[in-house]
């Protein structure tokens, strides 16, 4: 019975790892920029969300379209001001462009740091739980959960049936290809950055409910995104639903099991493990 | 002539270095380690990121090993301090041959962000043993003053310069370049690959294993937070980038400028110290992104070129 709440809570929590994950995703696909600011960008829309409803009672799920318009002007404005002003010339432009968001995610927690405060906090919204058969499903969970996947095929269906999703998709592929058939890479690139981070900010409203946060957790958040992403294969986004829910599944029976300090090392251990030996992820295809 | 400047400009900064803590103390020594220090993290860093190409977030773990290991061997087994430092570095230096042995396969993004994973991992298997006292930390017999850890992390630091001097020059630098520039090329020209990014990678996990144990004895107390410092790691990163990656003055001027800057913006803005920090690098990068060291070195290039032209008849 334990064993199936675990799985329970694996899935749920493996639910919003996704979301995030596939903001992550877009931003490697259209870039091949590792975002080491992404848990910056969930964080500090978590800490908002908090933030909104101990100040104005605003229930999280309202905050939402409002970080999401946020984060998706936040993540246009860093591309065009910032990554794109990169020499692209210079033979470490991957380096250059990973430093970079390594910067900005210590600029981004140090003004979350002097604009909020500190302090852990989370919304307490929908504490209760339904009972089904024994086992429970935490409300807020379950809401999270929902509201992820709806998020998440939103996100699918403006990848799959829009033109600027068609054309982001084009970019990840080959570059070249795209650049040929008079693809516009460079506001391709601004509308994923621009999406990936909304993603990653509604993400971070979700988040506000089921855990309880500072502001200088991006870390934890990036990683847990570069960790499903890994596992599913970066650019793939079957693969980094499914990374997620092996990354939700490990966090809650590693937690139950060896206690949250050594589940903290979870997402280290399995991308590390993964890289090693699957480096394309599981459902990567091999390339010579 | 120009050369003549050149090693009489070192020679002024070494004697600088040691005669610093004969007029310095309180404060101004404090600042003068801790610029050292960085100088010397920043040399480290320099060797496997900079020549090599592989941009590590974690080097700070041999830092930290080199620090907890110091700390256990000065405060249980009462060893003499420079021997327990000495020991610690050496213990971070073999503890990095598994390692990069493993971690050297991934390229790019994934060996900075496994390098950062590494270094988380290690910084939560130390803390869980209990022989290292966990989260709380562990007091050192604080008999030792600053004055001989300064000159240990003096010597640290030349000897990093001198190494990266000896690289700028030799087959073995070259050959961690063409690595940087193309692996795949690199190894076809015959370049032992693996050979020569785990010697790198041993060489920057030395230098911080080495200074760790100066600053365990330096704060006389560490807890996990200090040993495994996130923005020592950082600054390290910033310094290099600053100078210039992967030369052999570029570390040495970025550290002596962003020590300075750092410790005046620690000290005064200590909220938003990190926010500024991260803000500059972003600044840094799009405005310098090769560093001090190789604009000036390009502008008395072109400026001699053009000197050149108009003395020509």
């Amino acid at each position: 019975m334990i064993l199936a709440q675990l799985a329970i809570n694996g899935v749920l929590l493996g639910g919003v790892l996704a979301l995030s994950a596939l903001g992550f995703n877009i931003v490697f696909g259209v870039m091949r920029v590792v975002n080491l600011a992404h848990g910056d960008f969930v964080v500090l829309s978590a800490v908002f969300a908090v933030f909104a409803f101990e100040q104005f009672g605003i229930n999280p799920l309202l905050v939402l379209p409002v970080t999401i318009v946020a984060g998706f002007v936040a993540g246009a404005l860093v591309h065009r001001l910032l990554l794109r002003r990169l020499p692209g010339e210079i033979a470490s432009a991957e380096a250059s462009s990973l430093t970079l968001t390594f910067g900005l995610s210590y600029f981004l927690a140090g003004a979350g740091l002097a604009t909020f405060g500190g302090r852990f906090a989370s919304v307490p919204y929908l504490t209760g739980a339904y009972q089904l058969g024994g086992l429970q499903f935490p409300q807020a969970r379950v809401l999270a959960f929902v509201v992820a996947v709806l998020l998440s095929l939103a996100f699918a269906l403006v990848l799959r049936s829009t033109r600027i999703g068609r054309a982001i998709r084009a970019t990840s592929q080959n570059l070249d290809g795209a650049l040929a058939c008079g693809v516009d890479v460079d506001r391709v690139r601004t509308a994923g950055f621009a999406i990936g981070t909304a993603v990653a900010t509604a993400a971070g409203t979700l988040m506000s409910f089921l855990y309880n946060l500072n502001v200088q957790q991006g870390v934890l958040f990036t990683v847990n995104a570069f960790a499903v992403v890994v596992i599913g294969g970066l650019g793939n986004y079957t693969g980094a639903v499914l990374g997620a829910l092996i990354l939700g599944l490990c966090e809650s029976f590693a937690s139950y099991f060896a206690g949250a300090t050594l589940a903290e090392a979870a997402p280290y251990v399995l991308f590390i493990l993964v890289l090693l030996v699957a480096p394309n992820g599981i459902l990567g295809r091999r390339t010579a | 002539m120009k050369r003549a400047l050149g090693v009489a400009t070192i020679v002024a900064t070494a004697l600088l270095a040691i005669a610093a803590p004969l007029r310095l103390d309180g404060y101004w020594l404090n600042l003068a380690y801790v610029t050292v220090l960085s100088v010397a993290l920043a040399y480290g860093w320099n060797i496997i990121s900079g020549y090599a190409g592989y941009f590590s977030f974690g080097q700070i773990a041999f830092f930290g090993i080199g620090a907890y290991a110091t700390a256990l061997l000065v405060a249980d087994e009462r060893w003499p301090w420079i021997i327990a430092a000495l020991a610690g570095g050496l213990l971070a230096c073999a503890l990095s041959i598994p390692l990069g042995y493993v971690m050297l396969r991934l390229r790019g993004p994934f060996f900075a962000m496994g390098m950062f994973g590494m270094a988380q991992m290690v910084r939560v298997l130390v803390t869980s043993i209990p022989a290292t006292g966990a989260g709380a930390g562990l007091f050192l017999p604080p008999s030792f003053g600053l004055v001989p850890v300064y000159y240990w992390t003096l010597a640290i630091a030349a000897g990093a310069i001198g190494v990266t001097a000896w690289l700028d020059r030799s087959a073995f630098g070259l050959r961690l370049q063409a690595l940087r520039e193309d692996e795949h090329v690199a190894a076809t020209l015959g370049v032992d690959a693996t050979r020569a990014k785990m010697t790198a990678f041993a060489l920057s996990a030395l230098i911080p294993g080495l200074l760790g144990g100066g600053y365990a004895l330096f704060l006389t107390y560490i807890e996990p937070d200090a040993a495994f410092s996130a923005r020592l790691d950082l600054q390290s990163i910033v310094m290099a980038i600053l100078g210039g990656v992967g030369t052999v003055w570029g570390p040495l001027v970025g550290a002596l400028v962003m020590t300075q800057i750092s410790e005046a913006l620690w000290a005064t803005f200590p909220q938003v110290y990190l926010m500024i920090f991260g803000g500059m690098l972003v600044a840094l990068l799009i405005a310098l992104p090769r560093g001090i060291v190789p604009a000036i070195a390009e502008r008395v290039r072109r400026r001699a070129a053009v000197g050149a032209v108009e003395a020509a008849p």
